[in-house]
């Protein structure tokens, strides 16, 4: 029973981390960059449920918390879009120089302003946001909370939509193609402007979404997505930067190893001191056996 | 680069070094250090500041020290060792404080009284609990607060005479942190109650596979110690509560960090929070004095809350370095240590403080012996601490033992 209940958190957990990961993984098959400003996009979507729901609640709307949850999104969305536009598309259009080196200084500013803006203007302390779904659910002995298990089965829906959007739908397979050649996509007549902007706000608002649904769960303050940030990074090195199907696998093999390593390590008082240490142990073996990861491409020199 | 640029460069530079010499002279600046930001306990950090600021006013209302304003460079330091560290030399060098109070965590006070050390400025310790800080023996340093063998050596006896068979601790990897682990190790076990620990990364935000390997441990775990600050020690007992682990009538739980006194206690952990044990060092009005009075008042006129034992340590902290000043008839160091170790009886918020200059056991040294300690119990939602029933020491205790809850 002990090990089902785990099994369960960590299943939790891993949909949960899939979630900000693809929005990661996603930006840097399209844009080919890594978004270092990605735990505060999910500090952003989590401060933007908070505030909507709490407003959403007082002027008790419809269905007040998925309606909050679905607008925070679209926010952060819209807001990926603007940085896109006004950051990044210059300097791929303008073919800058040292590009890949402009968008890590980007990027790493955007999240170092977000996180220094969020400070004052919300105040350094920790908040919760309403969780959709509260109480706990028992089936026999095993207790599941329920703002976990809401969060979990939204996440997966999401995912869910996401795949189908990807792999069914014209413009998904649009982004898909920029990803794989943008050369040849353009060719064929898809703008590679276009879809950048859309890989990043689709990207951004993945992470939104994940901070509003990891809010309730594990509180909102100006500094929560740095941890899990660096969690998304491990996980996509581990699926292979870029991979779709790599990092949903990623993101669970991450939560496995955390979840299991912190209480079957021989040493019980020290096994929870290394949870951080197990990802990154993770991430050194990958690098060393399998840099391109686990469903990534290797590199085709010339 | 040519020779005038590089004369500007020296003319700017002139400019920040001699403008706060010539500002120094008609203020008196006290240092605070306080973790405002995270991952430092920030409510914590919060009402340290607002206690200081209280002093401060008084102080400058009843004509200041020696003829001069009082000035309070506030710095925060993050909960972060190395932030602790830059702030003091900012605080000692730049700003040209005669002495420093505060800080709210015991890693960060074991880096700036290194600073303190050095260059031989009082730092009076407001909420930092781990032995080794009066242990170290700096003659710079004082401690207004308890210290972890002080409190959780008489809160381990509470915990054997209470009845509990199983203790579970987790704590944070910070000094004070393990600290914690190691006291309750070293006197339950010895008094045969059982004793399961872990240490985490302070950062830590999901303790469910510890917590679940705790619900089955046999003999079943009957008191947990929550040994985390800021959001962990939140949201420790929010995931405890969840999987029906603590505070239920099996298990009781203790917030040992202060996280658990402030309002937004209530606003993150919602019903968890009733029955949720505290240990704050000083209660407003107990035992009443005049200054608790004065101050409980002046408190609450300013910020529309009733004040914790944070924001009487940090009106204490100001205060005591004032009472050094007035006593010296100086500001500097080396009387002012002088002051602090053989001169100063002042009653504050909680009682009349004192420093001992007894070093054995070594942690005794410069702390105030008499500090008052308290474990409390919250009975109802949003109960303010103030009014949560006190289980310890039995001279103020409210209600005769630990409030079962009722599920």
């Amino acid at each position: 029973m002990l090990m089902l209940a785990q099994l369960v958190n960590a299943l939790v957990i891993g949909t949960l981390y899939a979630l900000m990961s693809l929005g990661l993984s996603l930006i840097f098959g399209v844009l080919k960059l890594v978004n270092f400003a990605h735990g505060e996009s999910l500090m952003v979507g989590g401060y933007l449920y908070l505030f909507l729901a709490s407003f959403f609640l007082s002027h008790s709307c419809g269905l007040p918390l998925p309606l909050a949850l679905i607008t925070s999104m679209a926010a952060v969305f819209v807001f990926g879009l603007i940085l896109e536009r006004l950051f990044l598309r210059s300097a791929y259009e303008r073919k800058t120089a040292r590009y890949d080196e402009y968008v890590i200084l980007v990027t790493f500013t955007l999240g170092i302003f977000l996180q220094n803006l969020a400070l004052p203007l919300f105040g350094p302390y920790n908040r919760q946001a309403p969780a959709i779904f509260t109480g706990r659910i028992k089936i026999g002995d095993l207790v599941i909370a329920g703002d976990r298990i809401s969060a979990a089965v939204i996440a997966f829906l999401i995912i869910a939509l996401l795949l189908f959007f990807l792999y069914r739908t014209y413009l998904g397979k649009g982004l898909r193609a920029v990803a794989q050649n943008p050369d040849a996509a353009s060719i064929l007549g898809i703008s590679v402007a276009r879809m950048r902007g859309m890989a990043f706000g689709i990207g951004i608002s993945l992470a939104g979404v994940a901070g509003a649904l990891l809010g309730p769960i594990f509180l909102v303050n100006p500094g929560m997505g740095v941890p899990f940030a660096i969690k998304a990074f491990v996980i996509v090195v581990l699926g292979g930067m870029g991979s779709i199907k790599g990092t949903i696998i990623g993101a669970f093999i991450l939560a496995m190893v955390e979840n299991f390593g912190s209480i079957l390590l021989p040493d019980p008082t020290r096994a929870l001191a290394y949870k951080d240490a197990y990802g990154l142990l993770l991430l050194i073996l990958t690098l060393l056996f399998r840099p391109q990861g686990l469903f990534g491409e290797k590199e085709r020199r010339a | 680069m040519g020779f005038k640029s590089l004369a500007m460069i020296l003319g700017v530079f002139m400019l920040f070094v001699v403008m706060p010499g010539a500002h120094a002279e008609d203020v008196v600046k006290i240092g605070i250090v306080a973790p405002l930001s995270a991952p430092g306990g920030v409510e914590t950090g919060q009402a340290l500041v607002d206690g200081a600021k209280i002093a401060a006013e008084e102080l400058n209302q009843s004509g200041g020290l020696l003829g001069k304003k009082v000035e309070l460079v506030i710095g925060d330091t993050s909960g972060v060792p190395e932030k602790g560290t830059a702030v003091m030399e900012r605080m000692v060098t730049h700003d040209k404080v005669v002495a420093v109070g505060g800080e709210a965590h015991s890693s960060v006070t074991m880096a700036e009284m290194e600073v303190a050390h050095r260059y031989n400025i009082p730092l009076v310790i407001s909420e930092a609990w781990a032995d080794e800080i009066t242990a170290k023996g700096y003659p710079e340093v004082f401690r207004l607060t308890v210290c972890n063998s002080l409190i959780y050596s008489k809160a381990a006896k509470w915990i054997k005479d209470s009845g509990f068979k199983h203790v579970a601790v987790i704590g944070e990897n910070s000094d004070w942190g393990m600290g914690v682990i190691k006291v309750f190790k070293d006197n339950l076990m010895a008094a045969g109650v059982k004793v399961t620990s872990f240490s985490a990364e302070r950062t830590t935000t999901d303790f469910t596979p510890q917590l679940l390997q705790l619900k089955s441990a046999s003999p079943p775990v009957d008191f947990l110690v929550d040994g985390f600050t800021g959001a962990g020690e939140l949201l420790m007992i929010k995931q405890a509560y969840e999987l029906g682990l603590a505070p239920t009538k099996n298990c009781a739980l203790l917030g040992a960090g202060m996280d658990t006194l402030y309002p937004g206690f209530w606003d993150t952990v919602g019903e968890a929070g009733v029955y949720v044990l505290s240990n704050p060092a000083g209660l407003p009005g107990i035992p009443k004095t005049e200054t608790s009075e004065k101050f409980t008042q002046l408190f609450k006129d300013k910020f529309q809350r009733e004040p914790d034992a944070v924001a009487m340590e940090g009106y204490d902290t100001v205060m005591v370095i004032a009472e050094a000043i007035k006593l010296s008839g100086s500001t500097a160091s080396k009387e002012l240590i002088d002051a602090m170790e053989n001169k100063l009886s002042w009653l504050g918020t909680r009682g009349t403080i004192t420093f001992s200059k007894e070093k054995n056991p070594p942690w005794a040294y410069h702390l105030w012996m008499d500090v008052p300690v308290f474990i409390i119990q919250y009975t109802e939602f949003k109960q303010d601490p103030s009014k949560a029933a006190i289980l310890w020491p039995e001279e103020y205790a409210t209600v005769e033992s630990y409030i079962q809850p009722p599920k």
